[in-house]
């Protein structure tokens, strides 16, 4: 199943869109270019803040965590540069999790961080910040089997699967950017480094490879579309979005 | 952090003119609410609540956890309101503004020292073992409103979440998964709602469900928490315009004719939803709740 989105649908925040994917979804928020605390102020760049609001309960390390993996991510994509002295504050609430999810015995900042990136990022669209390049996220799992001494590949896995394959060796988020090149890396378990370098090449195929791809999961092709990869996806969303503001001039 | 933007002199003169003239520049009646929306996820205890352009999301979730040592008998129950800059810029994590401040303590006088909640039935082993509930309210969009919204949200929430069913055997309790039993709804002793007035011109004329342009114009506001049986649970009054106190039982008339009128929206969208999820009509069978000859114990 390709992601959900929904854009721009907040009154209040100058950015905002909600993303449903494999039961995860998460309300994300733009404010920005706006006006930065004194001790925040960076003279030739903007200042990024990045906030994530767990579903239930306050904030812990691990919300930090994943801020602090999204603040270096996407600052990295946001041209800080051209508006400078100003900030960007970017809010990520989770408003729901697969049921599953505490019990499949992976990290769960792990599984929640592709999800939060693409989040960020359509917020971020629909906000019209300046931005150098895209991002996509995936999130690959090895697990072993019985057959095989290789660990078997899980991209993109549900809950449900990750819950049905354990143990789970080991888990990876890949994020690239629109010209293909790696921007994070957060690993968990134990791995080889061949097995490191396969998961980061289909993580790149199904994130950004041109056409000829596999796609995102084999579920695509059962519904009798071609299988697209993440950045076609963004593509499609961002398009939707141009076409539904410049209506005005199609109009006759 | 950046400062609320604060309404121009125009817009607060204009705003003022126009309510002397009996306009709201939304058009709507003096006493009337924006429209109420009210949707439920596919988990128990999730109430998507708006009210025009104000979003509110509670989340209510359990946990089994040990009673206070003074209150054996009692569950723990918490509404935790923190605000995000997703509302507005002005709201910084970590540092509550005043709005925040009220809207909690207006919260924990209307819902939790009404006993809107019956907290002694979540006890499961007096002084060991208790459910420890908690709504978490997340304000995702604000237009004025966020105490009249926040309590329809918990109060919708609280009257949609189920418990997991404990079995207690002496000493021992277990926790019965969702697979085991069938989750078993809270027991709510009465539905309290806020409605807030808003006052002008030094205590002239009032507005209920102010949006928040009207908010910052306002010279005081009048928040009256009742259910809709008539039972006052608590008023409270913030700014300085005074108010006469027959004033106050025009408030209260008013605010029971609106309670009844959102105690019936909420209803309907709970019977809405229940049908939704007893599709093949089996969940009668499914529970394990003993019948209850009435609805609202007496007194």
């Amino acid at each position: 199943m390709a992601p959900e989105a929904v854009l721009s649908h907040l009154n209040r925040a100058d950015g905002s869109a909600t993303y449903t994917h494999n039961g995860y979804c998460i309300i994300g928020a733009v404010n920005g270019p706006i006006e930065v605390l004194r001790r925040d102020e960076i003279p030739e760049e903007a200042t990024v803040e990045v906030n994530v609001r767990p579903a239930v309960g306050v904030g812990s390390p691990k919300e930090r965590h994943l801020e602090t993996l999204l603040h270096n991510t996407l600052r990295s994509i946001i041209l800080t540069r051209s508006i400078p002295r100003t900030l960007v504050q970017i809010t990520l609430q989770v408003r729901s999790l697969p049921d599953e999810e505490s019990s499949t015995g992976v990290s769960t900042s792990l599984t929640l961080l592709p999800h939060l990136l693409h989040t960020a990022l359509l917020a971020l669209l629909s906000a019209l910040i300046p931005l150098s390049t895209t991002v996509t996220a995936v999130l690959i799992a090895l697990h072993s089997t019985k057959d095989s001494k290789a660990p078997a590949q899980l991209v993109s896995p549900t809950a449900n699967e990750l819950l049905r394959a354990k143990p789970i060796r080991s888990v990876h988020v890949f994020a690239f950017s629109g010209e293909g090149k790696m921007l994070l890396n957060e690993s968990d378990g134990a791995f080889s480094y061949e097995e490191w370098d396969e998961a980061a090449e289909s993580a790149e195929e199904v994130c950004c490879k041109k056409d000829g791809g596999v796609g995102l999961g084999e579920g695509m092709e059962v519904d009798g579309r071609e299988g697209q990869n993440l950045e076609d996806w963004l593509r499609n969303v961002v398009r939707t979005k141009v076409a539904y503001e410049q209506r005005w001039k199609s109009a006759k | 952090m950046p400062q609320e933007v604060q309404i121009s002199v125009n817009e607060r003169a204009f705003i003022q003119e126009a309510l002397k003239e009996q306009i709201r520049l939304d058009g709507r009646a003096f006493d009337a609410f924006r429209p109420l929306e009210l949707t439920f996820g596919d988990e128990y205890g999730v109430a998507d609540v708006q009210l025009g352009k104000t979003r509110i999301i509670a989340r209510i979730s359990a946990d089994v956890t040990t009673p206070l040592p003074e209150r054996k008998f009692d569950g723990v129950f918490q509404i935790m309101t923190e605000f995000s800059p997703m509302a507005s810029p002005a709201f910084e994590v970590g540092r509550p503004t005043n709005a925040e401040v009220i809207l909690s303590r207006i919260l924990e006088k209307a819902i939790r020292r009404s006993n809107a909640l019956d907290t002694e039935s979540l006890c499961i082993i007096a002084g060991l073992k208790c459910f420890a509930l908690r709504a978490d309210l997340h304000v995702i969009d604000h237009d004025g409103g966020l105490i009249d919204a926040a309590c329809i949200a918990v109060m919708a929430a609280l009257q949609h979440f189920r418990r997991p069913d404990v079995l207690v055997e002496g000493e021992k309790a277990t926790v019965l998964s969702v697979r085991e039993r069938d989750p078993i709804p809270l027991s709510i002793l009465h539905q309290p709602l806020c409605v807030t007035f808003s006052y002008f011109e030094e205590g002239e004329l009032f507005l209920v469900d102010a949006n928040l342009a009207e908010e910052q114009v306002r010279d005081g506001e009048v928040i009256v928490t009742m259910n809709r049986h008539g039972e006052v649970c608590q008023i409270a009054k913030y700014g300085g315009a005074t108010v006469e106190p027959y004033a106050l039982f025009n408030c209260t008339n008013v605010a029971l004719q609106k309670v009844k009128e959102i105690s019936k929206v909420i209803q309907t969208k709970l019977d809405d939803d229940a049908k939704r999820r007893n599709a093949g009509g089996l969940l009668a069978e499914l529970s394990a709740e003993n019948d209850r000859p009435y609805d609202r114990p007496v007194g």
